[in-house]
């Protein structure tokens, strides 16, 4: 079998060169390091504490650089750029909640929290409002919330990571050997072993790159949160965070010196309508002699009808098997490009595309897009709501763009994996000069980011079915179109630096709960030390496997669950934690009742939608709200009327947290 | 508020955070009206013409970028004139366990009695 060369896009595939690998290679190799310096530290101070929130005494940089990384998950460097490749520049508005980020998820909660966790000991966010509220069930409740709204979030966090990982690694050889290896082991594996975990949602055994990827990423994530902890976490996540930058500050003077300015990428955004799915027959108009591939991502052209006509572009978006003997190949899944300025740079002189030696026999035409590709709506790249496949109402109606502003900047402080990070700076002038960071960081990272793919929608056209591997298709061509091609390896780091700050996080967050506010503080208050210290080793290392081994084969609906998990910690977390630490008559009920009713308006939205819509993650949306914004009322609501109708707390309590506390000896 | 003699203070530290986290709040309402309302009015419009600046759809340019560099100055000016050094106190590692086990054994002590 051959793959048809001549039908090689004109974008090269992506990690051509081992300066993919070799990055890689010193990447974790750093983050090993780190690792071993951080168990030092843990062998000098307090296990629990410094384990868990090293010893808080996180500087200025550390405190920054953790709480940014951790912010920007993966979804900042892959889903993000796919959104501004699809929409346009209305991502702009999406995204513009971020401006005010820093101070509110820092500046809301930071202080007060942190000095709450020191008054108690605290070691978690469970632990602060058990503390708070004296109420064991309290502690409970809010850990199983976490770790059920977490495991989920993780699993799919560590299946972004192996699919970035892979991205990264494609085309480099002795990762196509080695996974082609593996691949022939899972499939004997699955087919004549019985072992059924190794065969996807479809019933196909899964992906041998994917596999390979996801043991090399989870094993050393797992590895190096393991035996560093807290320390090791954030150390990585300071690498991660300048990785990121570094990424972005390379990738946008590239991009604007290859799209010929911004004015130009705005101005050919304006004119564009997006593409139309099809099934195309492709004939090369004479007999192929041996079975081959006609790759995703080929360009083919149908010549025009008329002299003054355009000719009719597709991209293919699936490979295609052609069998010997035949000279055409049918089925094939394709976009047509359909705006005329498009097709006119495409096939002009300065095209850089190669097209395929073959024309276009059949063609069925697919649905157009729901919202922009009408003449009244052509202009929509460059205007809100912005196109959409699926929506008549376009992608950003002002509703969601209201939900949004609370969706980042409100339901980001209430996320209890910051939470952890505000318990753990040194003092209140770090925390000062960290939102000042975080500002400035954010800013040169996530509007550059939309300029950034704005000018890929023109120099990238008909991706639109692969938006996900947008990130590296631009770092790829960026650096090759600049004669630096070897740092492509080094940008593609940055989604997968992002990716690896968020699991660890996570990992650390889920077993702190576990060994802290269900081992520790239910079942065993007076085990050693050593016992402890074996438990949080042996905790991250279960929970990390755990959600190992559910990423190779993830469920279908995952992809669902996590759009309801990310904002239903919020809406669980955000008013009951400020009652607990703004408001002196909250007692215990105002936590349960306010956590309940925001767990709950949430998931009546999803299953409100569920039953309108067909879909759970197609929420209902209340007024035009998104749920999470529904859930937060709920449980703000909930927090102000439980509160009153509730005895008064313990005055001891409101002595201990709220009032000026008499003078020692 | 406490104003009797024998009743004790608010903690400083509790104050002035309550004190910023309201004028946060004012921030982000802020951010959220101009934004939002700028957006509004002039981005949900037609795309062929649309105006630029520095290469950017306009009401980007006013109702994103602008608003996006206030907030900006506003957050430092914040962090350099507003938020207080406070001293956060010194951490009481284990305190909370430490109850704990004294609760236990107070029950398990009225437990043999």
């Amino acid at each position: 079998m051959t793959i048809d060369s001549a039908a090689m896009p004109g974008i090269l595939a992506v990690g051509q060169s081992n300066a993919a690998l070799a990055t890689f290679i010193l990447y974790t190799l750093g983050v090993f390091v780190i690792a071993a310096l951080s168990n030092r530290l843990l062998q000098k101070k307090a296990f629990l504490s410094e384990y868990f929130l090293g010893s808080r005494g996180l500087g200025m940089w550390a405190f920054a650089l953790t709480f940014a990384a951790t912010s920007a998950s993966g979804g900042s460097f892959t889903g993000f750029p796919a959104k501004i490749y699809t929409h346009g520049w209305v991502l702009a508005l999406w995204i513009a909640s971020y401006m005010v980020v820093p101070v509110c998820t820092m500046g809301l909660l930071g202080k007060r929290i942190n000095q709450v966790a020191r008054m108690s000991g605290a070691i978690t966010v469970p632990d602060i409002l058990r503390d708070r509220f004296e109420s064991r069930f309290l502690g409970l409740m809010s850990t199983m919330l976490m770790v059920f709204f977490l495991v989920f979030n993780l699993v799919a966090q560590f299946k972004a990571g192996s699919l970035i990982l892979e991205t990264l690694l494609t085309g480099v050889e002795p990762f196509q050997t080695q996974a082609a290896r593996v691949g022939d082991w899972v499939s004997n594996a699955a087919k004549t072993d019985g072992w059924t975990f190794l065969l996807d949602a479809t019933g196909n055994p899964v992906d041998g790159g994917y596999l390979l990827c996801l043991m090399t990423f989870g094993i050393a994530v797992i590895f190096y949160t393991t035996y560093g902890g807290f320390h090791a976490v954030v150390w990585t996540d300071v690498m991660q965070g300048v990785v990121m930058v570094f990424g972005v500050a390379v990738m946008l003077p590239l991009a604007l010196m290859q799209v010929g300015g911004l004015e130009n990428a705005t101005q050919e955004l304006a004119q564009m309508v997006p593409p139309r799915p099809a099934t195309i027959c492709v004939d090369w108009g004479a007999q192929k002699t041996e079975d081959g591939v006609l790759p995703s991502g080929s360009w083919v052209q149908q010549p025009p009808a008329t002299a003054d006509g355009q000719p009719r572009l597709f991209r293919t978006t699936k490979s295609a098997l052609y069998v010997a003997g035949t000279s055409q190949v049918c089925g094939v899944e394709a976009l047509e490009i359909l705006s005329d300025n498009e097709i006119t740079r495409l096939t002009g002189p300065e095209s850089p595309l190669t097209f395929l030696d073959a024309g276009v026999a059949e063609i069925n035409e697919g649905d157009t897009y729901a919202y922009g590709s009408e003449e009244e709506h052509k202009g929509s790249y460059v205007t809100a709501p912005g196109p959409s496949r699926t929506d008549s109402t376009g992608f950003l109606p002002l509703g969601v763009a209201i939900s949004f502003f609370f969706m980042w900047a409100i339901s980001g402080s209430g996320q209890p994996q910051y939470m952890v990070r505000l318990m753990a700076f040194k003092d209140s002038q770090t925390l000062r000069r960290a939102i000042i960071t975080v500002t400035m960081y954010f800013s040169i990272i996530y509007f550059p980011l939309v300029i950034i793919f704005v000018c890929a929608r023109v120099l990238l056209p008909g991706m639109e079915n692969e938006p996900d591997r947008i990130m590296p298709q631009m770092a790829v061509l960026l650096t090759e179109n600049a004669g630096v091609g070897w740092l492509a390896g080094l940008l593609v780091a940055a989604p997968f630096a992002a990716v690896m700050s968020t699991v660890d996080s996570f990992l650390l967050v889920i077993s702190s709960s576990v060994v802290r506010d269900i081992y520790q503080r239910n079942i065993s208050p007076d085990a050693s030390q050593r016992t402890i210290k074996w438990m949080s080793y042996f905790c991250t290392l279960a929970v990390g496997l755990i959600a190992l081994f559910g990423a190779i084969s993830p469920p279908k609906f995952l992809q669902d669950i996590i759009v309801y998990v990310g904002s239903g910690l919020a809406a669980c977390f955000l008013f009951p934690v400020v009652a607990a630490l703004y408001w002196p008559r909250a007692n215990k009920w105002t936590c349960i009742v306010g956590m309940l009713g925001g767990f709950g308006a949430h998931l009546a939205m999803h299953l409100i939608g569920m039953q309108l819509n067909g879909s759970f993650v197609n929420a209902y949306r209340l007024f035009g709200l998104d749920p999470v914004v529904v859930g937060l009322v709920a449980s703000l609501l909930s927090v102000l009327i439980i509160t009153p109708l509730t005895p008064k707390p313990p005055e001891h309590l409101v002595r201990k947290y709220f009032y000026r506390q008499p003078a020692q000896g | 508020m406490p104003v009797m003699n024998d009743q004790p203070d608010y903690d400083p530290v509790f104050l002035h955070c309550r004190r910023e986290a309201i004028v946060i709040v004012g921030v982000w309402v802020a951010a959220m009206i101009w934004t939002l309302s700028s957006c509004a009015a002039t981005g949900y419009a037609d795309g062929q013409d649309v105006p630029t600046i520095f290469g950017m759809p306009s009401w980007v340019c006013w109702g994103i970028a602008l608003p996006w560099l206030v907030a900006d100055v506003v957050a430092i000016a914040l962090c350099l004139f507003y938020i207080r050094d406070d001293d956060l106190g010194v951490a009481h590692e284990g305190a909370d366990v430490a109850e704990d086990i004294r609760h236990r054994h107070e029950g398990e002590g009225d437990g043999n009695a």
